[in-house]
Parts: structure tokens; C-alpha cells; sequence
């Protein structure tokens, strides 16, 4: 309104007020404590050490941990861009009124509680579960099939938490592209599915970047769906963080692991933007 | 894009599949609802009887009863926080052009991509050097944090196509900037306002990750998610119900500014 220069700032300052104390200093504090040494007493000690690095780094059980998040991130990542392409496409084809039916049951599931959407999948993938009864009596199996509190039960409860955060930008991407080129392609003489990789492919690389990003950066960090649906044979970081901040008081542990996880996560932001900006360099990144 | 010709058409096939997505989607929700009607004490899907019993009973769990009334007095107070600090910087960053706008812009939207998890352990040792200690102020903080860059979403999207000169042409009449803001600026940005209040709301009252660290454990999600750990009754589905209910209410007023 006023044209001050410290208007700006004035307008800035309650997100400020807020982001500086409760966001920006706890995770230099988290930093902080992963170069710290952890104290038998549950202290931790400020004097400078990289052996939590190295524990977590090369310690079998703490890598194991980390390989088995960036798997199932990974996993989940590629499942659901898969998965959402196709229905993202159908979604910006179809009719108005059927466009709205489908991004209302998009939006629905984002807005349930991860509790209501883990108990569901419970009693689907349970052995004595929704699945397993329709299997065993079509004889297609003899015995309950193990599926929940397994990674691969995990699994589908973390695809279905994200996948509406994948579909989202996809059909804001594709909504974008104009009629037109997919029809001046077809003119061109260009087969439909050269269209497809020429033209739609390369459109929705910034729907595809963006939901990526939301997909890596949940599944990752995740801590409901392991701790509601998950197996303790296969452990993943973010319960893994808490067991050893809460249970074990062993912060400076659970410091360096944290780090690790932010460390991934912004690698993971910043590499994604820089490969859009050389894909899709018309596009704005987040 | 134009209207779909016979280039761009959606066979039979691809409809299946979208119907499946769509099954997918909303098939754990269906059952779990369908499982609060129970009238048996296990979780049976379809319920052999049914029954509004685990209704009442969540109705009268004193745990479930005070995680509720905790939740929604940290989602209501976090979300004031929120929908002011989020509008003021989005018009911040709508209106003005100063020295490192980009990097600010980038810098409040990080608690979306963030994991709050990271948070939740910094703010353990954060609180208590700013004489706080683990409880409601703390979590509605914390909450708030993570629900600024949804209301600066929001409402930036709703300033896309703000005329400013109706600003300047209020101030130029001689009205004050304060009531110019609240006369020209915050109607415009109303439903921006209330979408962003929405969601942060909404995701407050489902937080795990951050309330972990920051509460005795006594919220609802905490209490509802201790509860299906240890119990294997349909009472985590009926008080989801009413839940789902609250969200369905809410969703539209989200949905409106969303897809414009």
C-alpha cells in the first residue's frame, strides 16, 4: 500500500515472527546436535565430533534403515507417476461434469485422517482381510497370503497417502498444453503416439517434477503408514529417528540421522528444479 | 484444452482404468467407514449387524473425548496464526519488489517440503530456550508454522487477477491504507483467506509427525493412532466417521479456489 521501502517488511514480519523461532531455529538446532556427542545420561555434549555421521553412514542396521526409505520413496515415486499419468490424462479429456466427480475423489482422500485411510487398508490386506477372503475363496490361494505389516502392505498405504499430491500437479500440467499443437502434430503427420512423446511427454514434465517432489519428499519423511501399517523387519528412517530421540535420549544420534533426512530431501528439491529448468525451462518452479 | 476430437478421445479401456484409480482412491475410506457400524466388538467388514454402539462409545472414551477437544483447540488457534501471518506475506510478495523476494518467496513455502519430523526433534531443544515447554502454545506454534505456506498458496492465487489500481484509487480519495486494506484487499482475497484457513486447518487436526515431539501425546490423531496399536475394536472407525464428516463439510470451500 504505502510505497515505503520497509512496507514489504512490515507485511512480512508475523510469517517472520513465526518462521524464525519455530521453523529456521529448530533445524539449525538439529544441525547443530548431529556434530555433538550423545552422553550416557542422555546429554548431549557440545564438543565437535563426525562419528554420528559415520555410525549412520556405515553402521549395517543405520544403512540398512536409509536404503530401505530411499527404496520405498523411490518406489512410490515411480508407482505413483505411473499410475497417475494415464488418469490424469483421462481426467483433463473428459466432460465437465465428470472432470469435477473425479478431482472431488482426488481432493477427498487428501483430506481424510492417515489414521481412517491406514485402518482401512488394515482390514483389507489383513490375513484374515477383505483380499485374502475373496482369493481364498475363488481357490486362486490355499493359505492367507502375508501382507500387511510387510513392506509390501506399507507400501500400498503409502502410494494411496501420496498419490493424490502426484495426480494434482499432472492435470494442472496437462490442462495447460493447447488442443491445438496436439492437432497441428496430427496434421503434421505425426502418429498419436509420436504426439504422445513429442509434444504431451515433454508438456507435463513440470506436473511430473512437482508431484515427484511431493511424493520423494512425504514418503521419505513419513512416519504414520511405517508406525500404523509397516513390518519391524524393515524399518524405515522417520520411526527410526523417533525411537532413538525418545527412547534412546541418544539426540545427537538421532541429530545426524535427521540431518541426513533433510540433506536428501533438499538434494532431492534442488536437483529436481535444476533438471526442470533444463527439460521445461518455460516453466516456474515451486 | 479444446474440446476432444476423435485425435484425443477416452476409449472404453482407459475408462476402466480411471474407474479403478477412483476405486483405489476411495475404497479403504468406504470400508472403513462401513466398519464403524459394527455391532460386534471386532472390526468385520461388511458388519454382520449393524449398530451405532462404537458411536457412543467414542462419545463417551474420556481419552478420545479430551484428545478432541485438544486437537481442535490447537487447529483453531494455529490457523488464525496462520491465515494472518500467510496473507500478510502473500501480499508481501504480491504487491511489493525488494532485495531477496525470490529467496523469501522460496524460504516460506519450505514446511510444505520440509520434513516436519526434523521439526518436531529441533523443536524439543528450541522451546525450552524460548521458556516454552512441550504442550498446546507449543503445538499450536509448530502447527501454525506448517500451515503458512498453504494460506500464502492460497492466497496469492486469488491476487493473480487483483487490479491494484482500485487500491490507489481508494488512497488517491483520501482513505486511509488501513481501511483501504480492509475495503479494497481483503474482500478481494477473502476465499484465498478461508481456502488457506481450511486446509491448514484440516491438516492440523490429522498432524502426527510434529505433534509427536511437541504434545504429551494427548491429541487426537496421537491418541486414535496409540489406540488402533493396541485395540482391534471399530471404535478408531467411528470416531474417523465423524472426522470424514467435518472434512466433507469443509472440502468445497478448498475445492472452490483450487480449481478456480
Amino acid at each position: 500500500m504505502q510505497r515505503s521501502a520497509y512496507a514489504p517488511w512490515i507485511w512480512l514480519f508475523p510469517a517472520g515472527a513465526l518462521l524464525i523461532p519455530f521453523f529456521l531455529l529448530p533445524l539449525a538446532i538439529v544441525v547443530r546436535n548431529s556434530v555433538y556427542f550423545d552422553d550416557p545420561q542422555g546429554l548431549t555434549v557440545p564438543a565437535f565430533t563426525t562419528a554420528n555421521y559415520l555410525k549412520v553412514l556405515t553402521d549395517p542396521y543405520y544403512v540398512k534403515v536409509l536404503s530401505n526409505t530411499l527404496l520405498v520413496a523411490a518406489i512410490s515415486t515411480v508407482v505413483s507417476l505411473l499410475v497417475a499419468f494415464p488418469f490424469a490424462q483421462f481426467v483433463v479429456r473428459t466432460s465437465d461434469s465428470a472432470r469435477n466427480l473425479l478431482l472431488w475423489c482426488v481432493y477427498v482422500p487428501l483430506y481424510v485422517s492417515v489414521i481412517m485411510r491406514a485402518f482401512g487398508w488394515t482390514i483389507i490386506l489383513a490375513d484374515s482381510g477383505l483380499i485374502n477372503h475373496l482369493l481364498l475363496r475363488l481357490g486362486l490361494i490355499d493359505a492367507p497370503l502375508r501382507m500387511l505389516f510387510e513392506a509390501e502392505g506399507m507400501m500400498v498405504g503409502m502410494i494411496h497417502r501420496y498419490l493424490p499430491l502426484m495426480i494434482i500437479p499432472l492435470i494442472t500440467a496437462l490442462q495447460k498444453i493447447d488442443g491445438n499443437l496436439l492437432k497441428a502434430s496430427g496434421n503434421l503427420g505425426a502418429s498419436g503416439a509420436r504426439t504422445f512423446l513429442r509434444v504431451t511427454l515433454p508438456m507435463s514434465v513440470p506436473g511430473m517434477v512437482a508431484g515427484g517432489q511431493l511424493v520423494f519428499a512425504g514418503v521419505l519423511s513419513d512416519y504414520a503408514m511405517p508406525a500404523l501399517m509397516g513390518s519391524t523387519k524393515f524399518q524405515l528412517i522417520a520411526p527410526a529417528i523417533y525411537y532413538e530421540a525418545i527412547t534412546n535420549s541418544s539426540w545427537a544420534l538421532a541429530g545426524a540421522m535427521a540431518t541426513v533426512v533433510l540433506g536428501l530431501v533438499a538434494s532431492f528439491l534442488i536437483a529436481a528444479n535444476l533438471l526442470l529448468k533444463r527439460l521445461a525451462p518455460w516453466a516456474l518452479t515451486l | 484444452m479444446s474440446q476432444p476430437d476423435d485425435t484425443q478421445r477416452n476409449g472404453t479401456a482407459l475408462r476402466l482404468y480411471a474407474a479403478a484409480v477412483v476405486v483405489f482412491l476411495l475404497l479403504p475410506i468406504a470400508v472403513a467407514a462401513a466398519v464403524a457400524f459394527n455391532n460386534g466388538e471386532r472390526p468385520d467388514f461388511p458388519p454382520a449387524q449393524m449398530s451405532l454402539r462404537w458411536f457412543a462409545s467414542v462419545l463417551h472414551s474420556d481419552l478420545l473425548m479430551d484428545g478432541l477437544c485438544k486437537s481442535v483447540i490447537i487447529a483453531v488457534a494455529s490457523t488464525v496464526l496462520s491465515a494472518v501471518a500467510g496473507s500478510a506475506a502473500a501480499i508481501a510478495i504480491n504487491h511489493h519488489r525488494f532485495a531477496g523476494r525470490t529467496l523469501i518467496q522460496t524460504f516460506l513455502m519450505l514446511p510444505i517440503a520440509l520434513p516436519a519430523i526434523v521439526l518436531g526433534l529441533g523443536m524439543l531443544f528450541s522451546l525450552p530456550m524460548l521458556g516454552l515447554n512441550v504442550g498446546l502454545v507449543a503445538a499450536t506454534l509448530g502447527h501454525a508454522v506448517l500451515g503458512i505456506p498453504y494460506v500464502i498458496a492460497m492466497v496469492l492465487a486469488s491476487l493473480a487477477n487483483f487490479d491494484r489500481s482500485l487500491e490507489r484509487a481508494s488512497l488517491n480519495l483520501g482513505v486511509g491504507p488501513a481501511r483501504t486494506f480492509f475495503r479494497i484487499t481483503l474482500p478481494h482475497i477473502r476465499p484465498g483467506v478461508i481456502a488457506g484457513a481450511i486446509a491448514a486447518f484440516l491438516l492440523s487436526m490429522d498432524n502426527i509427525s510434529l505433534s509427536l515431539f511437541i504434545t504429551r501425546n494427548d491429541t487426537l490423531p496421537l491418541r486414535l493412532m496409540q489406540h488402533m496399536l493396541s485395540y482391534t475394536d471399530p471404535s478408531v472407525a467411528a470416531m474417523s466417521v465423524m472426522l470424514l464428516l467435518i472434512s466433507l463439510v469443509l472440502l468445497p470451500f478448498i475445492a472452490r479456489t483450487r480449481l478456480g
